[in-house]
């Protein structure tokens, strides 16, 4: 279980290596290498065959109802207003009677797979799709279910997933961070976190409310001087570093900060370009929709198109889907842009030929209560909720598991967080009781000692 | 600080992850024994009257008799482990995975290797079969929990090397056997750059080097380093050290209704800072920390101290959710603070018992639950920075805690009014017990309106708004003798959270008081906090606070303990705090000892410096580390002592240049045939960089700042420190996170570093203020070119950069060349 740095992994690390994308030839002028081909980086365990590179998470902060996107439940018309016993687990508040869903729900794709009239543009690439509707989670809450859904823990210690996979499996373009988390400001805390994981597998959180690359990476552009002068400046500053670098004798340190300068120096202009969606053609600008959800799935796809491994996409505006009440009307608003973003993700990714190697993963911290709060909302609900998985050679076109009755607690083949991350890692080749990391005198896990691969879905 | 080559130390502590053993004891070690002791001892142990099927697995001879070794295919212990055998199947809870089965099919067919004594691990304790790794009595004879003693300096043959100390002579005597020299003494200039940059946390100014060079006596370096010891900067550099080992921070990782920033925590940094200036004995130092509100005749000053509890991570405890979640969450938080105390002062990973017995250091589940006791019962409150007699104290703080989680809870009636079955009641019920509360505060602490005045928002109603009381605002002015605390600084572009520092005479502290959940109302939760009352602990079985099991003493752990391990007074914080020096002085002074070694040298004698166990590194020089650590105690735990007895070494003023046979002998320098260059950590580079425009604000302690603003020129160490957000040049340089403990600092290096030194606003505001401070007397350019480089590099320009420079101005600015010489690697860089 030998783990060792490539050297210049280690000049040029990963978190916050920013820098130009897709362009074999800048690379190889800079490093004097070639484009490399994934590497494991930290991952000793067996090779598991590797279906997918790429991870887009999705991430519907506050808890979206499954109730009302993806597992209908005709039991709630029946016993509307009523508590039968099997409703009667303890959630954060207070809670009333079931309450049905008023959105019709129609099969779709060659699994027949019901989704409900709120996603169109979903239930149009079902087929790539595979519903999950029985997650379930560890706490009610937002923060801590926040935590487990990205790190499999409540502790603030623990890594993201991002960073896990960072870390495994090393990053395919080193002038760019491996790990972004997208959102209308620049997302943090378990979304983005490294934890007990070295600094550079911290994820790198840009905020895409306005789609110009200058207002997404701080300091791209120099605001005081043009492109020409800042190379005259950069020829100065090299020429006194290898100055300095001779008289003090080779050093890996100082001769990375070189290279490091110069891909600084040309990254300004290609990440001026990668970070700028507005240079995809309209069709396809419009396909994903004028929202930030839209600008994060696109840039997403960009990102990933250039050897990012991991990007998380937060759909924007804080807690959104956190409906205690007023749900009707709230999805009715707020599922469009996300049904429209969402699906043309997938669709892009499959016209470009990138799905098979792509994960794009959909859901949230939780789902919601079958029974009411306030008479027009749904409490949190660890319990049982959806989830979906698309492309990275998972089935597609299929629902797994169910929730009881009225749809509160996951009961057929039961897929905890932490089994969704062994199968995530598994996917992307690492057997996830192997990938550890040995900190505070033990070796941990992503998957802590839990997570079984949910096979059925696997292609 | 960690010597900059990760790989090479990472590799190296792959490559002898169980102190030296062979490789196939590694992978019994690795593979075979975690295995066992997880999913077989519990039933077949030696320490059992009568182990299940009179089978012992923890001796080589009780797993022998079942395993026919070199053949796999006739072994019983693989069929049974395989569920193939017809009668037994184990271990009963399943059969374990493959990847496991192979293991052990592997092990067997080479021959299964087993380094485990004959005899049962201790033939004795009765309590070996708590310990899954090392056990108690072999735990004991680990090396680094022996006494500490000064050891013989080695002999040297004097042509090897110059000794200016005894730690020359073990540093020599390594060197000596590998046939590698020492480097050179370093140059005057590196030497007086390194002692500024390690001491006080910023390079040397021209004049500063100019006022070394031209002192030639003997001991112009010794007084050097006095000088600098001497400053208040040096309290702010060490003091920072010491701040990632007590992961420091003014906030939480999520900053909610019940878990708000911590306002009075920039009052434990100065304490830190002042206390390191003042060379507090190191013993005393930790104590104070620990239990100052417990120790006879401690000065109101010195709690705060306390901050190391009082401004400790804790999470959000939703008092909506059940009791189990409430209750699992209060022993997240103890976790944490087992964690901070176990690896930060004594090198050990306790909370690795948190589940389940050490699966390879000598430590169970039991005596984590004793340690977990010592946090159960000891809670956060706001103390006053003035003199309170202690009974209106407790009961101010006691009020605090209850008018907080009651005030808390009325806000959420009013806010999500959803979350209750019947508002009203509870509104009733809870308003009767805040008013309860307000009449025995304002009978309670009548002598102290001020401290009335704190508590005043908690029974006044609230406008609709977040769920969280602010900090207390206490429009009250400083007690007598109390420093004045510059104001706050305005709230800058990074958010409101972790903005909430205030300069009201309070500071964020413990106190006496177990805490428990109050399961009695079944749709609310409520927290109880019993002044004076102490919490015994029961073990969580697998750690799941839904399961508790035997209740265990509040104490010491057995391994590390001299005689009866339990405590007797109160939470017990203070003997846990007495008993690190004393029942386990050797290791806490090997600990620190190795810590600043570390810090002097960017990597420590013992390379994981948080873990002195079995999974830990050894020593690279144990007898110095033994020595330094004995003489460490004997000049009365002082830090300064041991920082001149470090720097005067040698060792520590050889220059640090490449050289071939080193790099070749021992490239990761574990003999130390060098000074290791290192980069400016993140604190020292951005002052290094404002003292180099000459505008670094040397103003000392106070409430934080934003180091995001880039008009905000004190030092480093003054910035806000978050544990949700951390500033631009935190996060570019490895700032550690505060959320836990960090044993050294990670060295990378990545293009967003270059991008914000080649167009951030704070370089450009930096390269303007450098050319100010440099040319405002002087006229030609040749001048200018000079007066910034000994501005920005502390040195001449040769005759060549000097004409370079004047080329470059040809086309570009002064102030672009600043901005060049600031971002240049010698800047950064510490040879």
């Amino acid at each position: 279980m030998s783990i060792r740095l490539s050297r210049r992994h280690m000049i040029e690390s990963i978190g916050g290596g920013l820098g130009a994308v897709g362009l074999a030839g800048l690379w190889s002028d800079v490093f004097g290498a070639e484009p490399g081909a994934a590497n494991l980086a930290h991952y000793a365990g067996p090779k598991l065959p590797a279906k997918a590179k790429h991870v887009i998470m999705l991430y519907l902060n506050g808890g979206p109802s499954q109730l009302d996107m993806f597992d209908p439940k005709p039991a709630l018309f029946k016993y509307a207003g009523q508590r039968p016993n099997a409703v009667d687990l303890r959630t954060e508040r207070t809670t009333g009677g079931l309450m049905p869903s008023p959105f019709e729900f129609k099969r779709y794709g060659r699994g027949g797979i019901e989704v409900s009239e709120l996603l169109p543009q979903l239930a149009s690439v079902i087929d790539e799709i595979t519903v999950i509707r029985s997650m379930y989670t560890f706490n009610p809450t937002h923060t801590p279910g926040r935590a487990i859904l990205h790190t499999g823990s409540v502790l603030a210690t623990r890594p993201s997933i991002g960073s896990w996979v960072t870390y495994g499996l090393g990053t395919e373009n080193q002038n760019l961070p491996s790990f972004v988390a997208l959102g209308s400001a620049p997302p943090g805390g378990p979304q983005t976190r490294a934890g007990f994981l070295p600094a550079e597998f911290q994820g790198v959180g840009f905020g895409v409310a306005d789609p110009d690359p200058e207002r997404i990476i701080p300091n791209l552009r120099n605001k005081l001087i043009d492109p020409a002068s800042q190379r005259i400046d950069m020829d100065a500053l090299l020429a006194l570093n290898q100055a300095q670098e001779k008289s003090f004798g080779h050093d890996q340190f100082l001769e990375g900060r070189i290279k490091s300068m110069e891909t600084a120096y040309r990254m300004q202009f290609e990440a001026l370009d990668l970070f700028d969606i507005r240079k995809e053609p309209q069709n396809i600008r419009d396909e994903y929709g004028p929202t930030a959800f839209g600008t994060g799935c696109l840039l997403a796809r960009r990102l990933v198109e250039a050897g990012v491994r991991y990007v998380n996409v937060e759909y924007p505006g804080g807690q959104a889907w956190d409906d205690h009440s007023n749900l009707n009307n709230n999805l009715r608003k707020r599922c469009p842009d996300m049904d429209q973003a969402a699906a043309a993700l997938i669709r892009d990714l499959k016209r470009r030929g990138k799905l098979d190697e792509t994960i794009v993963v959909w859901g949230g911290e939780f789902g919601r209560t079958p029974v009411s709060e306030s008479g027009s909302g749904r409490d949190h609900n660890p319990y049982g909720y959806t989830m979906f998985v698309a492309g990275g050679g998972f089935k597609g076109g299929m629902a797994y598991g169910a929730t009881d009755e009225f749809g509160f607690k996951a009961e057929q083949n039961r897929v905890s967080v932490h089994d969704l991350h062994a199968t995530l890692l598994g996917q992307l080749g690492m057997d996830h009781t192997k990938l550890t990391y040995r900190y505070a005198g033990r070796d941990f896990r992503l998957t802590d000692v839990h997570g079984e691969i949910v096979r059925d879905i696997l292609a | 600080m960690r010597h900059w080559l990760p790989g090479l130390v990472i590799a190296a502590s792959i490559a002898s992850p169980l102190h030296a053993q062979t490789p196939d004891a590694t992978f019994f070690e690795t593979k075979i024994r975690p295995v066992l002791a997880t999913n077989c001892y519990g039933c077949h142990n030696s320490a059992m009257a009568a182990p299940k099927g009179n089978l012992v697995l923890d001796t080589r001879e009780g797993l022998r008799s079942k395993l026919e070794s070199g053949k796999p295919d006739e072994s019983r212990l693989l069929k049974v482990l395989s569920f193939t055998d017809p009668v037994v199947q184990m271990p009963p809870k399943g059969k374990l995975a493959d990847s496991i089965l192979a293991d052990f099919r592997q092990w067997i067919a080479a021959g299964a290797i087993d380094p485990r004594g004959a005899a049962p691990a201790t033939a004795v304790a009765s309590s070996a079969s708590q310990y899954k790794g090392l056990s108690l009595d072999e735990g004991r004879k680990w090396w680094a929990f022996q006494p500490v003693a000064t050891k013989p300096a080695p002999n040297v043959a004097a042509a090897h090397g110059p000794r200016n100390n005894k730690v020359d002579s073990f540093i020599l005597a390594k060197l000596a056997d590998r046939k590698l020299a020492p480097s050179p003494k370093a140059d005057k200039r590196t030497l007086v750059t390194r002692a500024y940059a390690d001491l006080v946390g910023y390079k040397p100014t021209f004049g500063e080097v100019q006022a070394f060079l031209a002192d030639q006596k003997l001991d112009a370096y010794a007084r050097l380093v006095d000088r600098l010891m001497a400053s208040p900067q040096y309290g702010e550099r060490w003091g920072r050290r010491w701040m990632d080992v007590v992961r420091y921070a003014e906030d939480n990782p999520t900053s909610e209704a019940t878990n708000p920033p911590y306002p009075f925590a920039w009052r434990y940094r100065d304490w830190i800072v002042e206390a390191i200036n003042a060379d507090m004995p190191y013993d005393r130092f930790v104590k104070l920390q620990l239990a100052a509100d417990l120790m006879p005749n401690t000065k109101r000053s010195d709690m705060r101290a306390l901050g190391y509890l009082g401004a400790a991570p804790v999470y959000h405890h939703d008092l909506r959710l059940s009791g189990d979640v409430i209750g699992g969450f209060m022993t997240d938080d103890w976790d944490e603070r087992i964690d901070a105390v176990s690896r930060g002062l004594l090198g050990v990973s306790i909370s690795c018992a948190r589940c389940h017995d050490h699966k390879f250091d000598p430590f169970s589940q039991k005596d984590y639950t004793a340690l977990m006791g010592v946090f159960a019962s000891t809670t956060r409150a706001e103390r006053p920075m003035f003199a309170v007699d202690s009974k209106t104290e407790q009961s101010y703080m006691l009020l605090q805690r209850k008018l907080f989680d009651l005030s808390y809870s009325a806000n959420l009636l009013v806010n999500e009014t959803s979350t209750f079955t019947n508002p009203s009641e509870k509104s009733v019920k809870w308003k009767s017990v805040i008013d309860v509360l307000k009449a025995q505060a304002n009978a309670a602490l009548a002598k102290y309106p001020q401290l009335v005045a704190t508590l005043e928002l908690y029974w006044t109603p609230r406008a609709r708004g977040g769920a969280a009381p602010p900090p207390p605002p206490a429009p009250v002015r400083l007690a007598a003798g109390a420093k004045p605390a510059p104001a706050a600084p305005p709230a800058a572009g990074r958010g409101g959270r972790g903005n909430a520092s205030s300069t009201d005479p309070y500071m964020n502290a413990v106190f006496e008081a177990a805490r428990d959940v109050d399961v009695s109302d079944l749709t609310y939760t409520f927290i109880t906090y019993k002044p004076g009352e102490t919490r015994d602990m029961p073990v969580f079985r697998a750690g799941n606070y839904a399961s508790p099991g035997a209740i265990v003493p509040r104490g010491f752990p057995a391994v590390l303990a001299k005689g009866d391990t339990n405590f007797r007074q109160g939470s017990g914080r203070r003997e846990l705090a007495d008993r690190i020096f004393t029942d386990s002085k050797g290791l806490a002074a090997r600990v620190i000892v190795n810590r600043v070694w570390a810090w002097h040298f960017g990597q420590g004698l013992v390379t994981t410096p948080s873990d002195f166990g079995t999974q830990g590194e050894k020593a690279s020089h144990p007898e110095l580390l033994d020595d330094l650590a004995a003489r460490f105690i004997a000049n009365r735990w002082s830090l300064k002592w041991l920082n001149r007895e470090i720097m005067l070494s040698a060792t520590y003023q050889q220059a640090s240049r490449p050289r071939a046979d080193g790099m070749v002998a021992d490239q990761a320098n574990a003999l130390l045939w060098r000074q290791n260059p290192q980069r400016l950590d993140s604190e020292a580079y951005r002052d290094t960089l404002v003292r180099a425009a000459g505008i670094l604000d040397l103003q000392v302690g106070g409430a934080p700042g934003d180091l995001d603003d880039s008009t905000y020129f004190r030092r480093a160490i003054y910035g806000r420190v978050s544990r949700a957000r951390s500033s631009q040049m935190q996060t570019l340089f490895d700032f550690p996170a505060p959320t836990q403990t960090a044993p050294n600092r990670d060295v990378t290096t990545s293009t967003l570093q270059q991008v914000f030194l080649m167009n951030s606003e704070f370089v450009q505001n930096l390269s303007a203020a450098a050319v100010k401070t440099a040319t405002a007397k002087v006229t030609s350019q040749p001048q200018q070119v000079v007066a910034l480089y000994r501005q920005v590099l502390a040195r001449n320009p040769t005759a060549a950069e000097t004409e370079a420079a004047l080329t470059y101005l040809q086309k570009g600015t002064l102030v672009r060349f600043a901005q060049i010489l600031l971002s240049t690697n010698e800047e950064i860089f510490l040879p």
